[in-house]
């Protein structure tokens, strides 16, 4: 009866038991994680890795209650080829997914620095076929999570890890530039997850899973067979080098006094280092509202049609317009991915103007039904245009690939235009892949031929 | 410039271009010549006018992209066509919700058995299909109604259908490629406030 009305209420009834947990699960805070790439060396060896591992990647039952630990598993085409995956259903997939993250670079604008020949092996080699990520919200139980897939994958030949990257641990959870960040995320309807003010209204649960109604009313095209396509989604991972000291170089250029400064970076950001957004606190940083969950997202731009508050130009307002009146493209909420990025390396201080050559940075993570679509649209048209925010040419301040001639426009009487701007975080390399529902991890490993 | 002039200047260009013309347009005269050579000498010209694919399908020139799209019109599709464009005096006005697009026409071709559509707009195929379902789906439906076997703007199937019809152009220019709709619009205020402010200096 309760559930009926549950169901009811919600129009839908998402089968946790079958779902990731990554999709619904919140990355921890603070956060400790490894991501680790494994290739199929034969189908054999792969179909035995997925059967063990449907027994350890965790599903999105009891979400709602906490967890030490989950380990999630996506596939990239490449890797649904190399598990002897019949061609009627590979043919299913989308032409993109299929083609890959390297081969999309015009679409993606991965030009100059961020072109593949310039990624970090094994990115867009076809060698990726498995991504296996550990979330956990302690140290002792990422040990121990990863501890447990690596027991799994031992004495099983046929399978290669190729690289492994451990992310988190970073006081306060703040990101490479010394920012907090992860803050906005969809909700998900049907998914119970009552989120945060400032999360906007809820999206249908198809946008982000496959089988159920998306915006559009009905389910989006879903890979075949049912098997294999029901419960899952998409997931875009890249991998970023955060150019800190350039950032910090740009910051002093342009900005005389400690104040100034602080500023000036809190107008590229769209927010200040504690996560306080411009919009609620226009002139300086204020912790309590950036530490509150509850405030540190409840905004609009309302008030701010011309973006004399957050610009126009600044990353966040890019990535998330609200209701910012666009010049072009409109529709926001096909455009809503669940983001599951994660920070690698210590960040560097603000007052440091000089690579120490570290690796630090970002891995983008964003799962969605329409994930890699939504991924080549920001690209080409919220990160590396801002033609849709009347800023012409001008790109991202922290994500935008720059020219020679990049800019950054401050609006105020009078604006400020900020030449001379680098790009701030380069790519590593990235991959498309599939995240299979559990059933359809066991059903690739039981493939037989 | 007399015809030895003309040969004189274009053997002066680099010998590259000379080739890939006489190769191209052998039978067209000096003048002609002359005039593709001097363009495809200067890099910036090139440049500036570059023609790349605008996604999907189409060219695109800078930001502008071009559509043309000819398709058989339903029994009786004209005729509700021509009312419809006479209610509305032939003005498309409520079509400039969609921000990207530049201009657009529709001509009934072959005794008003098909329509042709064409249209320039700023930035790529998708989003520019994406942006009509979102903000004028009722005019899109209306209007493209009328053609044999539309599937509905909000179709999943909308744009394979659109795309099995369009017919990509095989050369495209625009004057000012780099001026999107967005960029007339804030030129276009910046220039009002440029004038009040010299306006008020006097």
């Amino acid at each position: 009866m309760v559930f009926e009305g549950i169901k009811a209420w919600f129009g839908v009834d998402i089968e946790f038991d079958k779902v990731q947990a990554a999709i619904v699960r919140m990355r921890p805070e603070p956060y400790f994680g490894t991501h680790a790439l494994l290739e199929i060396r034969d189908a054999r060896g792969g179909r035995e890795v997925l059967r063990r591992l449907a027994e350890r990647v965790t599903s999105a039952a009891d979400w709602d209650k906490p967890r030490p630990a989950w380990t999630s598993l996506a596939i990239t085409y490449p890797g649904l080829v190399a598990l002897g995956v019949p061609e009627s259903s590979l043919a299913s997939f989308p032409e993109n997914f299929r083609e890959g993250m390297a081969k999309r670079a015009g679409a993606l604008r991965d030009g100059g620095p961020n072109a593949p020949a310039n990624w970090e092996q094994p990115f867009g080699t076809g060698r990726v076929h498995l991504g296996l990520s550990v979330y956990a919200g302690s140290e002792a139980a990422w040990r121990s999570e990863v501890a447990a897939y690596e027991e799994r994958l031992a004495e099983v030949s046929g399978i290669e890890v190729l690289g492994r990257q451990d992310f988190g641990a970073q006081p306060d959870s703040v990101n490479a530039f010394g920012y907090k960040d992860g803050f906005t995320q969809p909700k998900v309807q049907g998914s119970r997850v009552s989120g945060f003010p400032g999360d906007g209204r809820e999206i249908k649960a198809g946008e982000f899973i496959f089988g159920y109604p998306s915006e559009t009313g009905r389910p989006l095209l879903m890979p075949a067979p049912d098997e294999l396509g029901r419960n899952g989604t998409f997931l875009v991972f890249r991998k970023y080098y955060s150019h800190v000291a350039a950032f910090n170089r740009f910051i002093h250029a342009n900005a005389k006094t400690e104040a100034e400064r602080e500023l000036l970076a809190a107008k590229i950001v769209g927010r200040w280092r504690s996560g306080a957004p411009l919009a609620l606190s226009p002139d300086k940083d204020n912790p309590a509202i950036g530490e509150d969950p509850s405030r540190n997202n409840d905004f609009t731009y309302a008030d701010d049609p011309r973006g004399l508050k957050t610009p126009l130009s600044s990353h966040i307002r890019r990535m998330n317009p609200r209701d910012t009146k666009l010049k072009a493209l409109s529709d926001v909420n096909i455009r809503r991915v669940i983001r599951r990025s994660t920070t690698y390396g210590t960040h560097l201080n603000k007052g440091v103007l000089v690579d120490d050559g570290q690796p630090r940075g970002l891995d983008y993570l964003a799962i969605g039904v329409r994930a890699i679509d939504t991924l080549e649209f920001l690209q080409s048209e919220w990160i590396n245009s801002g033609n849709f925010m009347g800023v012409g040419q001008e790109k991202d301040p922290m994500i935008g690939l720059q020219g020679k001639d990049g800019t950054f426009t401050v609006p105020g009487v009078p604006p400020r235009y900020l030449r001379g701007i680098e790009t701030f975080n380069t790519l590593l390399g990235g991959e498309y892949f599939f995240m299979p529902s559990i059933p359809a991890i066991r059903w690739l490993g039981d493939l037989k031929n | 410039m007399t015809k030895s002039e003309q040969d004189m200047t274009l053997n002066a260009l680099p010998a590259a271009i000379r080739q890939r013309i006489d190769e191209a347009i052998s039978d067209a005269s000096v003048a002609l010549k002359l005039f593709v050579a001097k363009r495809l000498a200067d890099p910036a010209m090139v440049a500036s006018h570059r023609v790349t694919k605008a996604g999907r399908i189409g060219l695109k020139s800078g930001q502008v992209s071009e559509l043309t799209l000819i398709a058989p019109l339903k029994q009786g599709g004209a005729e509700r066509l021509k009312k419809f464009f006479a209610l509305i005096d032939q003005n498309l006005q409520g079509a400039g919700q969609v921000g990207t697009l530049h201009n657009m026409r529709f001509v009934f071709l072959e005794n008003e058995t098909k329509l042709l559509f064409a249209t320039a707009y700023d930035g790529e195929w998708d989003p520019y299909i994406d942006d009509f379902a979102t903000l004028i789906p009722e005019m899109m439906d209306y209007i493209f109604g009328n053609i044999e076997g539309w599937p509905g703007i909000h179709s999943p199937d909308v744009k394979a259908f659109i795309e099995r019809y369009q017919i990509p152009a095989a050369a495209w220019f625009v004057a000012d490629p780099d001026i999107t709709v967005a960029e007339a619009d804030r030129l276009r205020r910046q220039d009002k406030a440029v004038r009040n402010f010299l306006g008020n200096l006097n």
